[in-house]
């Protein structure tokens, strides 16, 4: 089948139809090129410690007791 | 007065975007006769350093022997963290003694952080030549 006969039938599908093929063609190419793609279904972890301030304290209070160590 | 020392940025991997490249700094780590040499990323949004598991026991430290409980924040934040200290030597400067917060997580980078890494280094980061330079403290 080719795109030409396609576009008809894709043209009457309902809207968020249009959108979800789109979603598809656009997740197989990256794939097929190898580009990494955020999924719903996968958790990505934020390795940094953001605003850890109290894990700060206590380090900077071990390395001034280390420090101050004869 | 030293000089700066000059790192490049890390090349991405094959196919990935300029926008992956990251500043990791080659830095050795030691602890009583062990020693590591290392990328640690820089890290200026990460209040702390963090030390991953399994470089932890390489630098011989022993997790049940390490008194000091440290809470972190994000992803880490629901494993236990231990605080351990090391030397860490940047290029050919004095090496310094650096805090790490020792997760047990295995699949973590080695971060650099305001604590205490970028309280001993001044880095200067040119990202539009994907340089960096670092300079111990004044």
């Amino acid at each position: 089948m080719s795109l030409t006969e396609l576009i008809p039938d894709i043209k009457m599908l309902e809207r968020a139809d249009k959108l979800r093929l789109m979603q598809l063609l656009v997740v197989d190419l990256a794939q097929e090129e190898g580009i990494p793609l955020l999924s719903a279904d996968t958790e990505y972890p934020i390795w940094t410690p953001l605003d850890a301030f109290a894990a700060g304290d206590t380090l900077l209070r071990m390395l001034q007791t280390h420090q101050g160590e004869p | 007065m030293t000089t700066p020392v000059r790192f490049d940025y890390a090349d991405a991997p094959a196919g990935r975007a300029e926008g992956s490249r990251l500043a990791y700094l080659p830095i050795a780590l030691s602890h009583g006769t062990h020693v590591l040499a290392v990328a640690g990323l820089l890290d200026t949004g990460s209040t702390v350093n963090v030390l991953p598991y399994p470089l932890g026991l390489q630098l011989g430290f022993v997790w049940e022997q390490q008194p000091t409980e440290v809470h972190l924040t994000g992803s880490l934040a629901r494993l236990p963290t231990r605080g351990v200290i090391v030397s860490g030597q940047v290029a050919s400067f004095s090496p310094v003694e650096l805090v790490f917060a020792w997760t047990q997580e295995t699949d973590v980078p080695i971060i650099l952080g305001q604590v205490n890494f970028f309280m001993e280094f001044d880095v200067c980061f040119f990202r539009s030549q994907a340089a960096f330079e670092v300079n111990p403290k004044a």
